[in-house]
């Protein structure tokens, strides 16, 4: 007879997925990059409280990231900057994320393999 | 025995000087190889039937004038070759008709296929309430193993449904009890095509299409046979040869070529040579026939293969309308009978007197067994009291009635086959100057349109030059299949694929690596954060990023704050990702196992439409 085949379910619960560290990464800065613009444009477009000087004060919070991002403001221009900044740290992330979790997997089979 | 003349005639082809090619069976599948080469190689074949018919199977008998078609035969396919073919022989004389079928059981009729909410209200509130009690039941404590048909059927629709739908047309049909029955056979049949229809479901739309061709089917005026008729006729009008009452029992053979057919027709046996033959006799007997025999484990595994028979007890009924069906299965444990074709509802012309209704009470049983060998008057008024008894005719309106057998109708498929089938098919191949087709020359539940397609595929190969694979044309695809090419994969290769693919969807997100490696990512952003603040210093370091301290006590920002932040970054993302990878995995499991189970459940309702 021939060998039996793995049945679907077998398959499922024992195989054990890969992450695509570069698509992990796009995705991951897409959506903080976007995330970061639209939420800077939606605070411009709401616009804020008028403040001592005459001036809205827009964001005094998101303004913040500019500790980390140089050169990002709560401004379109700043947003532009901002998806910029986001996209990459996104990216840098996800695809981190998924290259450890590859590396973590492959070690783990291995050591199952060797074991078994 | 009468004893026989032997000599060779002259074949028709040397004649023309072209290439001789013999054709064993005038079915769908050896007729239709002969019209290809005829008509689209200028090749005249020649044929060998051994009935005094074409059509085999598809064959349409005749009786006073009513014609009788051995099993009913709907027409469709997905192949346009096939529909071209078609429509070439047929023309005007092919009939779209509606389909009607329905469930004969405890005196009452149920749709078929099964419709959840018509089989319910048909059954009675009592019942349906047992019938919902029962699935629950099974669907909790459900069979461990699921090596017989009953378990595999038990198991997915509950024990009382499978007792009330399933238990005893399978029997019929088989002739075994359904535990004894592999589930292998439904399991198999059902699996392929329910794993594809589950992945296409998953990224498509349900095909409307497919539901038509359930609800409809084209249908030669006077049945199958005069679409058979007509090839014959075509064949011949170019030149080639279709000889009836023309027995091939000896195949001779030199090495690995076959040199000639031995014929038996009206008492004389000719030896007719030949440069190609193409065979649809079933594979069987043409290996037992082989002379010189093949080795020892071919003829072996030839013997091994096993065959399903039925005969029609065909009726004519002085009534002008019995019932609207173009069939119905008989789940009637009390009769024998297994299905009746009501023939005036596939095509009026197939009753020459309109206030007459003619009637096919099919009987599957074993070539030899108790019902095979019955005197055909005793069948005629074993299904005379049959019809009369499920109350579909009465025992006096039934004026005349014939019997005919279909010997070797369903190729079985037990839990040997496919290995003997190896052993054959590699033999096979060896034959330089052979190929096997059709539905028992390959020992396929092919209908009509893959039988053709493997004539077609044989004479291409002979003709052209090309290496179509003959035993992947696949016969199960008719309904169902969404592959919308001619000549489709291997089931068993489609569905590794499929399920590979499937399996790729679903695989498990692994809930460690996924926690720890999103647990060092964030446990080294927050370290990243409170260090780059640090350095870049100031009156008050990070007032913001203090307020972490809320959540992770013991956090500041100052390096060995970063340090306590990396930590609890990484016990978060740890604990975090895990779960997510946890939950995840779960929830594809239950989708997938939920696609799959209702993709089998929407097949298993229209399971008897593949038998
Ligand atoms: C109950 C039932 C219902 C079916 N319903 C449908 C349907 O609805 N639609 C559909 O498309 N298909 C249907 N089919 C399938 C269809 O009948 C077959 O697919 C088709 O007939 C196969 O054609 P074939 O040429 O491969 O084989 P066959 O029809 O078996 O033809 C083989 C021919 O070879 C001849 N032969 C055998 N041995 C020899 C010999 N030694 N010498 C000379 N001649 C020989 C036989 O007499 C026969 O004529 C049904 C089949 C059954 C049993």
């Amino acid at each position: 007879m021939p060998e039996r085949k793995e049945s679907l379910e077998q398959l499922v619960l024992t195989r054990v997925m890969r992450l695509n560290a570069t698509i992990h990464g796009l995705v991951f800065g897409l959506v903080a990059g976007l995330a970061l613009f639209i939420a800077t444009n939606w605070l411009i477009l709401k616009g804020g409280p008028i403040g001592p000087e005459g001036e809205p004060i827009i964001g005094p919070n998101l303004w913040l990231l500019s500790q980390f991002f140089y050169g990002y403001s709560v401004t379109f221009v700043g947003s532009l900057i901002g998806f910029a900044y986001a996209f990459a740290v996104g990216f840098v992330a996800g695809f981190l994320i998924a290259q450890i979790y590859n590396w973590i997997v492959d070690f783990r089979e291995y050591r199952a393999r060797r074991s078994a | 025995m009468q004893e026989e003349k032997q000599h060779v005639i002259p074949s028709t082809m040397n004649r023309n000087g072209d290439q001789q090619v013999v054709i064993i069976g005038g079915g769908p599948a050896g007729l239709t190889a002969a019209y290809e080469l005829i008509t689209r190689h200028n090749i005249r074949p020649v044929v060998f039937e051994k009935l005094d018919k074409v059509g085999g199977i598809a064959r349409t008998e005749n009786y006073k004038g009513y014609y009788f078609d051995m099993g009913g035969h709907r027409f469709f396919t997905k192949s346009k070759e096939v529909q071209r073919f078609w429509k070439e022989v047929m023309g005007d004389d092919f009939l779209r008709r509606p389909r009607l079928s329905r469930i004969f059981y405890n005196d009452k009729f149920f749709h078929y296929p099964l419709k959840p909410f018509n089989a319910l209200m048909g059954l009675g509130l009592y019942e349906s309430v047992l019938i919902m009690a029962s699935y629950i039941r099974w669907q909790i404590f459900p069979y461990r193993q699921e090596e017989t048909f009953e378990q595999w059927v038990t198991n997915r629709f509950g024990k009382r449904l499978f007792l009330t739908f399933f238990k005893t047309y399978t029997e019929k049909v088989w002739g075994i009890s359904t535990s004894e029955l592999k589930a292998e056979w439904a399991a198999q049949r059902i699996k392929n095509l329910s794993l594809k229809s589950a992945i296409v479901s998953m990224f498509v739309k349900p095909n409307t299409k497919i539901t038509t061709l359930i609800e409809e089917f084209d249908y030669p005026r006077r049945g199958p046979g005069m679409m058979w008729n007509a090839v014959k006729e075509a064949v011949e009008r170019r030149g080639g040869s279709v000889q009836l009452n023309s027995d091939v029992v000896g195949i001779h053979r030199q090495g690995n070529r076959i040199t000639a057919v031995e014929v038996a027709c009206n008492g004389y046996r000719q030896v007719v040579p030949g440069d190609s033959f193409i065979s649809s006799m079933p594979v069987t007997e043409f290996i037992r026939y082989l002379d010189p025999p093949p080795p020892k484990p071919v003829l072996d595994a030839a013997h091994r293969l096993k065959y399903r028979d039925f005969l029609t007890v065909c009726l004519v009924v002085n009534k002008k309308e019995l019932f609207p069906d173009n069939w119905i299965y008989i789940h009637d444990p009390r009769v024998k009978v297994g299905r009746i074709q009501n023939f005036k509802n596939w095509s009026p012309e197939m009753v020459p007197d309109q206030s007459k209704t003619s009637l096919g009470l099919e009987y599957f049983c074993n070539e030899g067994d108790e019902l095979w060998t019955m005197a055909d008057e005793d069948l005629i008024e074993l299904g005379k009291q049959e019809i009369e008894r499920i109350g579909l005719a009465k025992y006096e309106d039934v004026e005349d009635g014939s019997v005919f057998r279909v010997p070797k109708s369903y190729p079985v498929y037990d839990s040997e086959y496919k290995e003997h089938l190896e052993t054959i098919k590699e033999y096979l191949a060896t034959l330089e100057n052979f190929q096997t087709i059709g539905r028992n020359g390959l020992h396929r539940y092919n209908n009509q349109d893959h039988a053709m397609l493997t004539g077609m595929l044989a004479v291409r190969n002979l003709m052209l030059g090309e290496s179509n694979n003959l035993w992947v044309v696949n016969a199960e695809q008719e309904y169902h299949e969404e592959i919308a090419e001619d000549v489709e994969a291997d089931p068993e290769v489609v569905t590794e694929v499929v399920k590979e693919a499937l399996a790729h969807i679903f695989t498990r997100l692994d809930p460690l690596a996924f926690g720890l490696a999103l647990g060092l990512i964030l446990g080294l952003a927050v370290f990243a954060a409170t260090a780059l603040l640090l350095l870049r210093g100031g009156p008050v370091v990070g007032p913001h990023l203090q307020l972490l301290s809320n959540f992770f006590i013991g956090y500041s920002v100052t390096w060995p704050g970063a340090l306590i932040g990396l930590l609890y970054g990484v016990v978060v993302g740890f604990v975090f990702g895990g779960l997510f990878a946890y939950l995840r995995n779960t929830a594809m499991f239950l989708h997938m196992a939920y696609i799959q189970r209702r993709s089998e459940l929407n097949l298993l309702r229209s399971l008897f439409d593949y038998i």
